[in-house]
This record gives structure tokens, sequence and C-alpha cells, in this order.
């Protein structure tokens, strides 16, 4: 073969395979195009693999079951489209999957991130975007301080602050002066800790030490040791998903419930169940509270363990009453135009699973209640539940606008 | 010059591309891009010299995090940021270089990796500064200089990646097929035979490795304002082992067969990713099967039959035509 | 607070660490030792031995048979790859290669167990008789740790005693040393190699199971543990069976006592040692220069 030739296969077959490229690459994207768009889409970049998939598996189910509940009715009389999408966890692949969402999906209702760090990722971009994003789980207290408030996020669930600080009041009254705390090394377990140092302190107590668990973190001894040497008889605790998993059945092997009382911003069921009667006793803020006793829990509660057989955890309570307050604001702007529904969704309130709900204004958080539970055995659940041992209003567990502190309370 | 004339046309190719695709394929396409930058740089140590690095996503992460901070914290315009990051970065690389290359092989190897980690831990020693685990988010694209402000719209900065990648593709070709190409050569196929002929053959390695740094750093700094985040993942072995994968698959010390197959598993895997959940298993295997059977990857199948058009030291003008096939 | 109670507590939390690390960087440094070849799917070997003990518990309800069948399985798979693929590669005298075959084999075994097993963490509980706790000066200290400390010392010692010892250990101790005398001398290399990844394996397996009710059995095991493996062999000398201990002990008692004095530094540490080591002495504590 001559010179010539060779090279002219060459170019050739550069020239085939990059037209074969952008046509395989574009495919997608112009078959999408083509399906009408009549449901109201709704992304979720949630956890499905990874650390937190257990919490992102409680997202998905209930945004599957809400899907049922609603059926034909949907929203506006348009059916619901649930778009799953997995980050891992990881802020920079949420900002990728949420942009492919908007991109490429046209979605621009984004919901069910389940870490705080993967919510202060994309809420820069939400604008740029024309998106709007409600937080159903993201606790970091600062994503609605004037640091990151952007107006187009608003938060739906109770945030770590607000945790702590039913935490804080319930311990008010109680003869112990030593705490101290461990949280998981990013933005929530800081944010976390940080506010139940400022609200102990607040109240006159002490913390004796702060420990940082780093993120994923699988074996606790050395910190679970820590604190028993620390001779402080109350701990605060705040982690999730597998880390709590972990925390949680190692202190049992070293029976550290039995010395030390173990307090958690969250209590989860999925814990409880993995801890069985292990988990009698232990004590803490919920987000959500399946023995809470009005009708629109019971309405949820009783679907959800029709589908699932399963006591529901808080994600899925806070969850569902995201997508509700959601729903309520899409209703009320009768679009979900971005524009229009940031105006309809400020002062709006809703009655859900946790009580009434107010999105307040100044900084997009929703005014919850605080529940302070324990754990304790229950004769109508095959597991251990949480029940409710002081309920606190609104205004006294949300802190001040656009803050984390409760300046004068 | 037949070379010339394909990279015209592949150049040319390129520039329409943001006319032809969607928005979110575009963002997918300039990624690949970065990624067959990143890709390339690591061919210069893996292709060309023989030097096996399982760090260099530490070269990626600094130029990455240098930009983010540069630009997130100085009101500079976002060239000066991209060029003031990879300096940076080619700063740190120095004592980095100087330590990797004095061991060679497996140690080699293993000093890249802690490097890397080492990276990695201290993005979350120094938490307060870097974000830690959270990364660094809201990084912008400031406009200039000059006015200078294509690179605000996505595809301005398709184009500034083209011109950058192109731009490295240029130099790095005008490298190793310069005497200094040469002697990586010969270090890459006997060292002790080199150094014996007179080379300093350390400062040669040291250098490569600087060089390929700084290209993989432009890389990392191409990015942080085009994601607008960053986080300490980019530090981890897994990305460098990713990178090193795409190398072999593309063709180690061919130059164009990594940047062509950074590119297109890039894009495969975005695609069928959501398709398929084999697609790590294909991955896997696809690279076993590469090593084992084809090593010189797929640029290296297909360039086969045109040896003599592949950039070699010494090549010059006459397309090597007085060099004997090997 | 109780200072020697508070040594005494955290050293054993160390020692119950360096156990499960020991099992998988012997692995490694012997796999070293006759290949020269970094193994770079030992992480990923581990957690398939953790994946398949679960699955023999949940089967059969016995924990203790887990701690026989994993080995095997696990063991088996290294010594078929090892055949299939590794063996072909000793004539190209590549190390690249090696690492890459290795590490594609990582990405695949860590893939496979998402498959078989999906992505939720599989927890395995502590058989009866180990569990509840004993005090140690005042310190409750879990049984199933001091078990787990217990079983590494011996693996340790029967190890020792095996490539010290016995005709294969000596075998293996030269082929590590000069493998072309060996074969040279009648002895089918080959067999030993394939032997020694096998038995690598093995541990790295059992260390999995072992490991399992402490922290479940999880993806991304593999992945890390595998850059502490690292860390351990070579700070310990690549291809030293006495740096592996004495490499574990040393990563976990920085771990333990960095995570208590020094939070931020913990991860910093490890990796300034190694590269410490790699400059000062790149063979290792206790290896021979390469």
């Amino acid at each position: 073969m001559t010179d010539s030739i060779k090279s002219e296969t060459t170019r050739r077959t550069i020239l085939k395979t990059g037209v074969a490229s952008a046509a395989m690459l574009a495919s997608p994207a112009i078959l999408r195009v083509a399906t009408a768009a009549t449901p109201i889409k709704i992304g979720i970049p949630t956890v499905i693999t990874g650390g937190y998939a257990v919490l992102g598996s409680q997202v998905m189910r209930t945004c599957k079951l809400v899907q049922k509940m609603r059926g034909n009715k949907g929203v506006l009389g348009r059916p619901i489209e649930f778009l799953f999408k997995d980050t891992q966890g990881n802020p920079a692949d949420c900002v990728r999957k949420a942009q492919e969402l908007v991109e490429k999906d046209d979605c621009r209702l984004i919901t069910g991130v389940v870490v705080s760090s993967e919510a202060r990722a994309i809420m820069p971009k939400l604008p740029e975007w024309k998106a709007f994003f409600i937080s159903h789980g993201c606790g970091d207290g600062a994503l609605t301080t004037k640091e990151f408030f952007v107006p187009n996020f608003f938060r739906a669930n109770t945030s770590a602050p607000m945790g702590a600080r039913a935490l804080a009041l319930y311990l008010k009254d109680s003869p112990e002066k030593n705490f101290i705390a461990l949280g998981s090394d990013y933005a929530w377990g800081r944010s976390s800790v940080a506010a139940f140092e400022e609200q102990i302190t607040a109240i006159g107590k002490n913390l004796t030490d702060k420990i940082y668990t780093p993120v994923g973190n699988k074996d606790y001894s050395t910190y679970i040791t820590k604190i028993m040497q620390s001779g402080a008889k109350d701990c605060y605790i705040a982690l999730q998903g597998d880390e709590a998993r972990g925390f949680f059945s190692q202190a049992v092997q070293y029976e550290l419930p039995k010395r030390v009382q173990l307090m958690t911003e969250i209590v989860a069921q999925d814990n409880i169940r993995s801890l069985g009667k292990d988990s009698i006793g232990l004590l803490g803020s919920a987000r959500y509270v399946f023995t809470y006793d009005i009708p629109q829990n019971k309405e949820f509660a009783e679907a959800f363990l029709a589908e699932y057989k399963e006591i529901p955890d808080w994600t899925d309570g806070e969850m569902y009453q995201a997508l509700m307050v959601m729903f309520a604001g899409i209703e009320k702007a009768d679009s979900i135009d971005v524009d229009k529904l940031i105006p309809a969704m400020e002062n709006l309130e809703v009655t859900s699973v946790k009580g009434p709900v107010l999105m307040r204004k100044c900084d997009h958080q929703g005014e919850n209640q605080g529940f302070v539970v324990k754990v304790a055995a229950s004769s109508k659940y095959p597991e251990p539940v949480a029940e409710i041992v002081k309920t606190y209003s609104r205004e006294q567990i949300t802190p001040d606008c656009l803050s984390t502190s409760y300046k004068g309370r | 010059m037949r070379e010339r004339l394909v990279i015209a046309l592949i150049v040319a190719l390129l520039c329409i591309i943001p006319l032809l695709v969607p928005t979110f394929t575009l963002t997918l396409i300039i990624e690949a891009l970065i990624f067959g930058l990143f890709a390339m740089s690591l061919d210069l140590m893996v292709g060309y010299t023989r030097l096996h690095s399982f760090g260099h996503a530490a070269a990626y992460g600094l130029g990455a995090y240098s930009t983010a901070l540069i630009l997130l914290h100085f009101n500079l315009p976002l060239p000066i940021g991209i060029v003031i990051g990879v300096a940076i970065s080619i700063i740190i690389a120095v004592p980095i270089a100087w330590i990797c290359t004095k061991s060679t092989g497996v140690s080699f190897a293993m000093l890249t990796l802690a490097f890397a980690q080492l990276g990695y831990a201290m993005i979350f020693r120094f938490k307060d500064f870097t974000g830690g685990s959270d990364g660094i988010g809201g990084i912008p694209r400031p406009a200039g200089p000059f006015g200078l402000d294509f690179f605000q719209s996505k595809s301005g900065y398709f184009y500034l990646v083209v011109f950058c990648l192109v731009g490295s593709y240029l130099l790095c070709r005008a490298i190793v097929t310069s005497p200094f190409g040469a002697v990586l050569a010969g270090i890459r196929e006997n060292e002790t035979k080199t150094r014996a002929l007179g080379y300093n053959t350390r400062a040669y390695k040291m250098s490569v490795v600087i060089m390929a740094y700084g290209f993989g750093s432009l890389a990392g700094a191409l990015y942080t304002p085009f994601a607008g985040f960053v986080a300490p993942e980019l530090f981890f072995w897994l990305v460098s082992g990713r990178v090193l994968i795409m190398v072999i698959i593309g063709g180690a010390g061919t130059l164009i067969g990594p940047i062509l197959g950074g590119i297109f598993f890039m894009l495969l895997e975005q695609q069928l990713s959501e398709v398929t959940q084999l697609w790590p298993l294909i991955f896997g295997s696809t690279f076993i099967a590469f090593v084992m059977l084809a090593p010189d990857g797929i640029w290296g199948l297909l360039t086969k039959h045109f040896r003599s058009k592949r950039p070699v030291p010494g090549d010059g003008e006459d397309g090597g035509a007085s060099r004997a096939a090997s | 607070m109780n200072f020697a109670g508070f040594i005494v507590a955290q050293s054993l939390n160390a020692f119950s660490q360096a156990a499960i690390l020991f099992f998988i960087a012997c692995g490694l440094t012997l796999i070293f030792g006759i290949m020269r070849i970094i193994n770079f799917a030992h992480g990923g070997l581990f957690m398939v031995g953790a994946y398949v003990g679960y699955t023999t518990v949940l089967l059969t309800g016995s924990f203790w048979l887990s701690l026989i069948v994993a080995p095997i399985a696990v063991g088996v798979l290294g010594g078929v790859f090892e055949r299939v693929f590794l063996s072909r590669l000793y004539a190209r005298h590549d190390g690249g290669a090696y690492l890459m075959v290795t590490f594609g084999l990582a990405i695949l075994l860590a893939e496979g167990v998402h498959l078989i097993w999906g992505p939720q963490p599989r927890s395995v509980a502590i058989p009866d008789m180990l569990r509840g706790v004993v005090f140690i000066l005042n310190q409750p200290f879990p049984i199933y740790r001091l078990f787990l400390i217990g079983i590494g010392g011996a693996a340790a010692i029967l190890l020792w005693q095996f490539l010290e010892r016995t005709r294969a250990g000596l075998l293996i101790r030269a082929v590590s040393q000069n493998a072309e005398m060996v074969h040279a001398l009648g002895t089918d290399v080959a067999m030993v190699r394939t032997s020694v990844f096998t038995l690598g394996c093995a541990i790295a397996a059992l260390g999995g199971v072992l490991s399992t009710p402490l922290v479940t059995a999880f993806l991304g095991m593999g992945s890390n543990v595998i850059i502490d493996a690292f860390v351990i062999v070579i700070i310990g000398g690549m291809g030293s069976f006495l740096g592996s201990i004495v490499g574990s002990l040393l990563i976990a008692f920085v771990q333990v006592f960095g995570a208590y004095y020094f939070q931020d530094m913990a991860l910093a540490i490890i990796y300034l040692l190694m590269l410490t080591v790699l400059i000062v002495r790149p063979g290792g504590l206790l290896g021979s220069e390469q």
C-alpha cells in the first residue's frame, strides 16, 4: 500500500468514527425530546449506593408511595413522575446528576437530596438552572443562613440546630452537668455538634469534648473508649446511615449505653431495628415520629405499613412532608415555574405528618415542632419504637431568621 | 504533512460540535475532553518513559484546588486564575518529582500513590481552608483580561478546553519528538544503558514528571470553573487508577491514544451506566483484556500498520522513513 | 481519668485493629516476596471473603464454618486467577503489567460483589460464645476483639513457624530470594507461586470474615483497606513477613492514638510515615533493598 492510501484510510476512519460517535452521543437526547412532557417531573438525586444508601432507599420508597397514593389525580391534574439518580453521597456527583436532570431531562423540581454537603454544592447553581430545590432531610444549619441563602432553596425539614435545641431544652432540668459530643466530620455533623454546644452551654452545662469522626469511618473503638474515659454521663451523637449503625452496634459491644446515656440528634427506626432490644433507653430528638397521633400521620402511617410492612423511618416521614409542602406550593402557584413557585411557597402553611409547618419567608426554613423521644419496647409492634416524651412548639425550636442561633431565648 | 491535515480536520470537527449537540451532551463532551487531556499528561510518564504512576490524581487535584482557591478569593480573570493554578501545581510538583525519582519501578509507583493520598489527607487537615469533605463550591468564572468573556457560556468554555487540549497536544508532541524525547525513549527502553551513555537520567525523569504534573494540573484547572465545585475525591487513588486505565486502553506512548481513550470511555461510561449495571464489569474486563492481549492499546492497534507515522524521536519531516521498523 | 486504664484500653483497640490489618498485609507481602508484584486486588479478595462468610453464616448458621469455607473459596479463586492471568505475565518482565491486571481484578471483584449481594451492608452477629465484655483495669472490652487479637497472634506465630521451620516455608523463602536457582534445582517454581498467591488470598479472606461482625460486610471495604495494606507493606518491608507484623502494629497504633490526640492529622501521619520510610529506607524497616 502506498503512503497516500494509508493516510487516506486513517482520515476516513477518523471521520467515520467521529460522525458515528456524534450520532451515538446525540441519540438519547433526541429520543427524550420526542416524548411528550405532560407529567410533572420531580428530580431525586439521592444516595442509592454508598454509606447513606439506607436513607436514599427510604427517599425512593416514600416517593413511590406518594405516586401511588396520588394516583391519577397527581398535582394540578397531571401525573407525577420521579426521576431517581444515584449521587453516591458525593457532592460533585450530585452537581452532575442535578445538572443532568435540569439540562437533559428538563426537570426543574429537585428534592430527596440526602447529604448536606451535596445540598451546599448545588444551591449556588439553582438560579442559573432556574430550578427549585426543597430539602427533606438536609440538616446543616448553614443552609438557611445569610452565607448560603439562595431564594430557590426551601427547607421543609427540622434542621440540626432545631434538633439540638429540642434536646437542650429537655436537658435544662436534668441534674447532669457534663456532656460530650460525637459527630460525623462533614457539614451536617459539625453543624449539629456546634448547635448542641451552643445550646448546652447557654443553659449552664459543660461540653467537655467534641469528637469528630471521619466520614465513612467503620471502627469506632477508639472513640467509644474516649467517650468512656471522659467521665461524662451523657453523650450527644450526630451520625447517620451506616455510620450510625456501626457506632451504635459497636457501642453496645462495649456496653457503652449501660454507662453513658446516649442522645442522638436523629432517632432512626433503622438503628432501633438493627439494635433490637439494645436500643431501649436511647434518647434523642426525632425529626418525624411514627407514633404521633394526628389524622394526617395516621393516614400516611397506615398506607406505609400496608405497602411496605415496615414502620416508616424519619426520612420517610420528612420526605412525605416535603412532597406535601411542595405540592401545596405548586397548587397555590398553579404552576411549576420557579418564578411563580417561590412567592407561592413563602409563608405557606401546611399541616402534614408532623403537624402544621410554616415555610417562613425570611430564610425559607420550615417552622416545625420539636419532639424529644425515648425508645421503648412496644406491645403493638415486633420492634421497639420511639415514644414522645416532650413536644416543643415551632416558635421555641426554630432559630432566628437567617441564623442558627436563638438570641435571647 | 498529512498528520497536520488530520489534526486540522479534527480541530475543525471539534469546532462545529457545539452547534450540533444539545446542551447536556456538550457538558459531557467538555468533561470528556478534560479527561482526555489528563490522560495524555500521564502518557508522558507511562508511555514515553515507562514511569508507572499510581498517583496522578495529585496533579489533577492540585490544579483543581489551586485554581478554585485563586478564583474564589482573588478577583482575577479566569485565564489568569488557571495559569496561576497550574503554576502553583508545577511548583509543588518539583519536590514531589525529586523525591519520587529517587526510586524506580514499584517503589516509584508507591511513592506517587503516597503523595496523592497525602494530598487527600491534607485537604481534610486544612479543612477551614479547603472545606474538607464538603469541598468548595460556588466557584466563579470571572471575565477578562481585555474584556474576554466567551468562556462564560458553555460553548465558549468548550472552545477554551479545545484550545488547551490541542495546544497541549502540540506541545507534548514537540517534546517527545525532540532530542529530549529521544532520551526519554532511551530511558524507557534501557535506563542503565542510557545512563552509561552519560545522560543524567534522574534529571530527565524529574523533568518529565514535572511536565506531566503541569499538563495534568491544567486539566484539573479547567475542570474547576466548569463544574464550579471541587471535592477531595479528586485526589483519590481511584481517579489515578482510572486515568492509568485510559492510557493503557487508549494506547500508551502515542499521546493521541490516551486522549481518545479518555474521551470515548468517559462518554461510553455516561451512556452505558444509565443503561446497564454491568458497566464496571465491562470496564474492568476490557482493561484486563487489553493488558494481557493488546498492550499497545486501541490506538496502538490502529496504527500498527502505519507505524512510521507515529511521532517518534528524531522523526522530523521525513515521516520517519529513515527509521527502521522495530 | 485513669491513665493506665486509658493506655491499656486504647492499646487493646489498636491490637484488635492490627490483627485485621495483619491478615491483609501478610498475604500482600508474601505475594510481593515471591512474585515481585503488588496485588491491587488484595482488598477486593478481603471483601469477597467477608461476603462469602456472610452467606455461609446465612446458609448454615455457623460462624465457625465460615472461617473455613471463605478462605478456601477465595483461595481457590485467587489461585485460578494467578494461573490463568498472572502466570502469563512473568515472561514479560514488566512490573507495570501486573499492577494493572491486579487493578483490573480489583474492579471486577468490587463489581461482582455489588451485583451478587447488592448495595446494602450485610451484618453477621457475633457468635454467642464471644459476646459480652471483660473488664480490664475497670474498663469494659469486648470479648470478640480479644478473640481477634488472639487469632491474629496465633496466625502470626503459625505462619512464622511455617516459613521458618517447614520445607514448604523454606521453598517459599528460597523462591523469593532467587527463583532461577530454585528452578534450576528442579523445583516447580510456578507451583510455588500459585500456592503462595492462593495462601495470601485465603489469609486475606479470613481477615474479611473476622472483621464482618465488627464493621459489617460492605461495598468499598476493599478499597478502604488496600491503601492501609500498601502502607504497611512498604513501611514494614516489601516481602518481609515480620515486617508485615511490625507494620500492622505500627499503623494500628498510629491510627488509634493519632485519632485520639491529633484528630486532624491522623490521616496525614500515615502517609507521611510511608513517604519517610520510602525515602530514608526504601526497602522498608525490615525489608532488604530491592
